[in-house]
């Protein structure tokens, strides 16, 4: 090594100038990560191929500017030098890219590699005295560029890509075999097909030319530099945390939530309010910020009254809470922009509003995230389009942000469109699975099937011969990933009860191409008419599924458990070799759980007598299954697990597949007993993992709620004369128990789902990061929980799958018995699978309610009787209340005053109108007040509302309702669903013909209820059935913002 | 960027080390005559002078007089532009007696001092220019000063730095890598019996990994001083 010296000069803690030294040390071996290297360098990790007809290496401020280009996967054999990479790396706020870069370069997927050119001996040039940064960064990717090129002895041309044209004329002749050219040259001789590149590149140069030609009126007050902010927050004046955007008063109101335990003004519990555009300051939904409060004299109050469709913000006499902290925007910590879909306006809007053609405000579909400025040449032709865009910058002089845009996804208001865009919007990136993953699947056809391996036998318990295994789930279920088997031990003192998983670890090797996929996939998503599958279907479907009648490897947890007690004397895991009995569905378990005649396929071929020996066999199985899981449900129950009710609805089918109504789910004994054997088996395996590693375990937990949050479900109760305690889980569930209304149903159910929204969600965790006490799950009543049992569509089943084979390892001391990841990784990837796990729940609301809106769309609300229906009042606000419609699962805001200062008012019959009048709001009623007299609608009333569909050309479009009566609407019932649905057959024919955009439209409601019924196996354990609920849980938006 | 990244992911350091290289030491021994031993010492960019007097009578005050063995008396400084910003006390802050005190300690561990009953041995150490491991160079300086004055010595000493980023730990740290925020140790020791002369560990967290920092780098490269510095 030799030893060099670099002379830096920074700038003190003070601000005066301070010169460092700092030794450098230069080597002569430094891998060049390249597959055809003649020198013999240790390249381990990632190489670069050598079937490519170049290698390119960026210079620093093309890869500061222009990574986006560089990110796309078909641009291959890129050499990130050291210098581009600290270039990166050092400036000041671009962390994302940096983190960006890093991605880039560990992701197997992109054929790039970091090149340490500042060690290398021959390659490193030092900084002269005078020379400009940019100078030298060049030089040195130059002279980077040329040692690769003699490394590799010129079997490969090298390409030096910048944007320094002196640059190009100074170097391009100096070697042959290193050509040094300008990044749209190279685009354009090297990648002339690529269009997305070009458009990027085009996109990406014009917003930074269009950077310089800003105002230079300032809209916005400077952010304060980063020292202070950090001193700032360090004394108390200033409090950081995320900002969130109220999604309905975009304009005026935004919050801060507080990040723990960084503030010291514990005082300062609640949120804090940011009133206006300006007192934002530049800040976007989701940033990290850092806020200075106002003087408590300044202190607001949010906003509680509903606003009715969007943009329009009235200031003046509104109704508002108590004050609660209202500040600033100070400074930003973090960015964490995103890509965003935007609509671009129409002709007429862009040419009356800007000067400069070539600018465009576009709108983004959500509608937290302010208008973005982009510079386009095809304004014209993307008119009404949706478009992906990413934000380059928001400058104090300018009132918005500016951007570029990404790629196109289409007209607005096309099914596929809206569904890219519900994707986009929640970061769910579902690519189809590329070749090279698919080469790793193991090889399936009819000629050659797939086989037992003879080596696995050995290792593995074979439990094919001595137990009997069986599953079931719902209908027409293909991915199968959990079979159960009962028995009683020789002697009848032992009970013997298996839960045996799909072995999905085995066919996918940590850190494989799959691995890595259905690592950043983290679930499979459900949307409302379409899957995205966390695994290829060659595991999904076959492999991995615990088909009837065919081997299968699994994961396997037994319990011998004592006859009369049932308590457990010995647990063993491991994994084994099944094959499952039966394949059995809900209904035919509970039929033959209940004796009646039920035709079980599988038995089908036998004669009577074996017949009846095998089905009292079974049915003898699952009645002891029943008992077991009973007295294991019972257990929890007294320990305080929490029964919360989901307002799931079934779509029935007719035989066209025609949804012909929305029928209540019936749960049937069954389904708890299996959710409560997989309740049980992820239990013990959270206990299993713990106790191996308590240090670095995956399991999940479910913090107890806040009672503020409850105050609205108490409050409710009390209106119906219900107390209700939530002091523990015990105690609310034995209140949520007591209040049942015998004449009203629904209140009970609505009392449940108020509950559930008032929890916080369950969350992974990895065991190193939470102390002992917060393991507990408050819905269940477990001490240690975790996800074990569906390995084929959760990627956090897969990681507790290997912990447990690596805790099974360290009992036998055998192999490696180590757990990969460290605490610190686990909880990384904790939290990744926790937010993936969100945006697919999201993703899935979003299109349940775009097609719900596709269904009222084509139906005329004033004369279709479809759009009329019953509805509950759950909760009021200030100028409305939020109903509940249970025919259709749907909930939204129903207004009794409009912009115009119209109230309605009830007739003597008891249909409404809009007259001019006041609203006053009380605790548990509202009423209105005008000319015809005052009336009044409390909680828990049932009301007729009329839905219709409320289009909007920027945002999803959503439901209206409109109150019609305040009387229950009774033709609801009465209606024959036949009925309902030969009407709605004969109209989509109609559509059918009419236009083809509403034929998709119409033909998706069929398709979504029908697949999300029944080509899914969401096992159905309690836990699946709380997150159910959650979803279709009543969402207050002004409430849920404010948290 | 929340301060720099120590070890980049493809395990180089800042200054272009692997995480187990050590910087780059060069000594010299006897450098002044005056003095009955002296040596001058680099390690990287950190600098250090070590000179020794003695052993002699006790000078001062005579209550200090051991009967069965001889006094250290260590001394530590930084020159005034050892630093990037001129340094205003060169000696006798709450730090340098510090150090003072730890050298003392780890040379009276090693020092054959009861050949030498009632006597004083005195060992002056200067940092010239600082760059990090501070403490370990003026050991390793000073050990060649004694062994220049001849003094006998159970064994020689020897001292490394050890830092620990995420799960790496790293040898012989610099001036950046020292106030990086991780935990840094440093560690005296006499090689040939392994017995630790003196340990020093300076962490925010409680580092979990202590004996894998002392077994598996420390021994090993201070086996590697050792070395060098006996040439």
């Amino acid at each position: 090594m030799i030893k060099t010296e670099r002379i830096l000069h920074l700038k003190s803690f003070r601000g005066r100038k301070v010169r460092v030294v700092r030794e450098h040390y230069l080597r002569e071996e430094v891998p060049c990560y390249s597959a055809v290297c003649q020198a013999g360098c240790v390249n381990d990790g990632k190489v670069l191929s050598g079937e490519l007809t170049h290698y390119v290496v960026p210079d620093a401020s093309v890869v500061a500017d222009y990574l986006e280009v560089l990110e796309l996967r078909e641009l291959q054999g890129i050499v990130f030098t050291q210098t581009a990479f600290q270039a990166v790396q050092h400036n000041k706020g671009r962390s994302r890219q940096y983190n960006r870069l890093r991605g880039l370069l560990k992701d197997p997927r992109h054929n790039c590699v970091l090149f340490a050119n500042e060690f290398q001996e021959y390659s490193y040039c030092p900084r002269e005295k005078g020379e400009s940064q940019d100078k030298w960064q060049t030089k040195c990717v130059y002279s980077a560029a040329v040692w690769y090129h003699d490394h590799l002895a010129g079997l490969k041309p090298i390409v030096m890509i910048t944007e320094d044209q002196a640059a190009v004329t100074q170097y391009s002749s100096l070697n042959a075999g290193v050509y040094v050219i300008s990044i749209q040259d190279y685009l354009q001789n090297f990648w002339p097909d690529l269009q997305a590149a070009h458009e990027l590149y085009s996109s990406i140069s014009q917003a930074l030319q269009e950077k310089g030609s800003e105002g230079t009126e300032r809209e916005y007050a400077e952010h304060l530099p980063a020292e202070v902010l950090e001193a700032g927050i360090k004394s108390g004046r200033y409090v950081q945390g995320i900002l969130n955007v109220n999604k309905h008063r975009a304009q005026c109101e935004a919050f801060i939530r507080i990040e723990g335990s960084t503030n010291k003004n514990t005082d300062l519990n609640s949120d804090v309010l940011v009133c206006g555009v300006k007192n934002r300051n530049r800040a976007v939904h989701g940033d990290g910020v850092v806020v200075e409060l106002f003087p408590k004299s300044e202190w607001r109050g949010k906003t509680t009254a509903l606003t009715e469709g969007q943009g329009e913000e009235k200031t003046g006499e509104e109704a508002q809470s108590q004050p609660m902290p209202t500040g600033r925007v100070v400074g930003i910590l973090q960015r964490n922009w995103r890509d965003y879909v935007v609509t671009f306006p129409p002709r007429e809007e862009t040419q009356s509003q800007s000067r400069n053609s070539q600018r465009i405000l576009v709108v983004p579909w959500d509608q937290c995230i302010p208008k973005i400025r982009i510079s386009t040449q095809q304004a014209d032709a993307l008119q009404d389009h949706r478009v992906v865009v990413r934000i380059d910058s928001w400058e104090s002089t300018s009132l918005y942000p500016n951007g570029h845009s990404v790629r196109v996804l289409g007209r607005a208001g096309e099914l596929e469109t809206e569904i890219q865009t519900i994707l986009i919007e929640n970061c769910i990136h579902v690519p189809p699975f590329s070749e090279a993953q698919l080469r790793e699947m193991p090889v399936i056809s009819p000629e050659k099937p797939w086989r037992v391996d003879p080596g696995q036998v050995v290792v593995r318990r074979d439990l094919r011969d001595t137990h009997l295994v069986f599953s079931i789930d719902p209908r027409g279920c293909e991915d199968v990933d959990d079979t159960l088997s009962v028995h009683t031990l020789p002697g009848g003192e032992v009970l013997e009860l298996g839960v045996h998983i799909a072995d999905v670890t085995h066919f996918v090797a940590e850190g494989s191409l799959t691995d890595l996929e259905a690592r950043a996939r983290a679930t499979t998503y459900y949307l409302a008419d379409r899957r995205y599958d966390m695994l290829p279907a060659v595991l999904s479907a076959n492999l991995c599924s615990l088909l009837g009648g065919v081997d299968r490897y699994a994961m396997s947890v037994l319990w011998e458990l004592d006859a009369r007690t049932l308590a457990v004397k010995k647990v063993w895991y491991g994994r084994t070799l099944i094959r499952s009995s039966y394949q059995l569905h809900y209904e035919l378990a509970q039929a033959l759980l209940k004796g009646e005649n039920a035709e079980v396929p599988e038995l089908t071929q036998l004669g009577t007598e074996e017949k009846d020996a095998k089905l009292a066999q079974l049915t003898q199985a699952l009645e002891m299954l029943t008992h077991v899981a009973r007295h294991l449900r019972a257990k929890r129950d007294r320990e305080g697990a929490l029964e919360l009710e989901g307002v799931e609805v079934r779509a029935q089918l007719d035989e066209e597949k025609n949804i012909t109504a929305l029928v209540p789910r019936q749960p049937l004994e069954i389904h708890e007993t299996v959710a409560e054997c997989m309740i049980y088996a992820n239990h013990w395996v959270a206990r299993k993992i713990q106790e191996s590693f308590p240090q670095q375990a995956l399991l999940r937990h479910h913090p107890p709620p806040r009672q503020e949050f409850f105050c609205q479900l108490v409050d409710s109760a009390k209106a119906r004369g219900f107390f209700c305690s939530t002091r523990s889980n015990k105690a609310l569930a034995d209140s949520l128990e007591q209040a049942v209304d015998p004449q009203d149903p629904l209140v009970n159910k609505l009392l449940r789902v108020m509950a559930t929204q008032a929890m916080s969600n369950a969350l992974y965790f990895s065991t190193g990061a939470c102390s002992q006490d917060q393991y507990y799950h408050y819905g269940l009543a477990l001490d240690r929980y975790t996800h074990f049992t569906s390995p084929i569509r959760r990627y956090a089943d897969m990681v507790v799958h290997r912990l447990l084979t690596a805790a099974i390892n360290l009992e036998n001391a055998a192999g490696h018995s180590k757990p990969s990841a460290s605490n610190k990784e686990l909880e990384e990837m904790a939290q990744h699978i926790n937010n993936k796990n969100r945006a697919a729940q999201q993703a899935q609301r979003l299109s349940t309610e775009l097609f719900q809106c596709l269904y009222f769309k084509d139906k005329d609300p004033q004369v279709d009787q479809c759009c009329v229906a019953d509805a509950v009042i759950y909760a009021i606000r200030a100028n409305g209340m939020l109903v509940f419609i249970p025919q259709y699962g749907l909930k939204g805001a129903v207004y009794l005053r409009n912009r115009e200062g119209q109230v309605v008012t009830v007739g003597q019959d008891g249909s409404c109108e809009w007259q001019s009048g006041s609203v006053q709001r009380y605790p548990e009623r509202i009423s209105t007040t005008c000319s015809r007299g005052t009336s009044t609608f409390s909680l828990f009333d049932h009301i007729t509302v009329r839905i219709s569909v409320q289009a909007s050309r920027y945002h999803s479009v959503s439901l209206h309702m409109e109150v019609i009566s305040n009387k229950p609407h009774q033709n609801a019932e009465q209606q024959p669903p036949q009925l309902q649905g030969r009407s709605q057959l004969v109209q989509e024919v109609v559509r059918l013909a009419e236009e083809q955009a509403h034929d998709k439209a119409a033909r998706g409601p069929k398709f979504s209820k029908e697949e999300r019924e029944f080509c899914q196996s969401k096992s159905p354990n309690l836990y699946s059935l709380l997150e159910e609920v959650r979803e279709l849980a009543l969402i207050d938006c002004s409430k849920t913002n404010s948290m | 960027m929340a301060g720099l990244e120590l070890l980049s992911d493809q395990g180089y350091r800042l200054d272009g080390r692997k995480a187990t290289e050590l910087r780059k030491v060069q000594a010299r021994m006897g450098v002044f005559s005056q003095a009955d031993g002296s040596a001058y010492i680099e390690q990287g960019n950190t600098k250090a002078l070590a000179v020794v007097y003695g052993p002699h009578e006790v000078r001062g005050s005579r209550s200090r007089t051991l009967h069965d063995r001889a006094v250290i008396n260590c001394q530590y400084s930084m020159a005034t532009f050892s630093t990037a910003e001129r340094k205003r006390r060169p000696h006798g802050d709450r730090k340098s007696a510090e150090m003072s005190l730890h050298l003392k300690q780890t040379f009276e561990a090693a020092v054959m001092t009861q050949l030498y009953p009632r006597s004083q041995i005195d060992i002056y150490v200067k940092i010239l220019q600082s760059d990090g491991g501070n403490y370990s160079v003026c050991v390793n300086a000073a050990t060649l000063a004694v062994i220049d004055a001849g003094i006998p010595m159970r064994d020689y000493v020897c001292a490394c730095t050890v830092g620990f980023v995420d799960e790496t730990p790293l040898a012989d740290l610099c001036y950046a890598e020292e106030g990086g925020g991780g935990s840094s140790l440093a560690l005296a020791l006499l090689p040939r019996g392994g017995q630790i002369a003196l340990l020093q560990m300076d962490a925010m967290t409680a580092c979990k990994g202590v004996s894998k920092v002392l077994d598996e780098v420390v021994r090993q490269h201070l086996q590697d001083v050792s070395v060098l510095t006996r040439e």
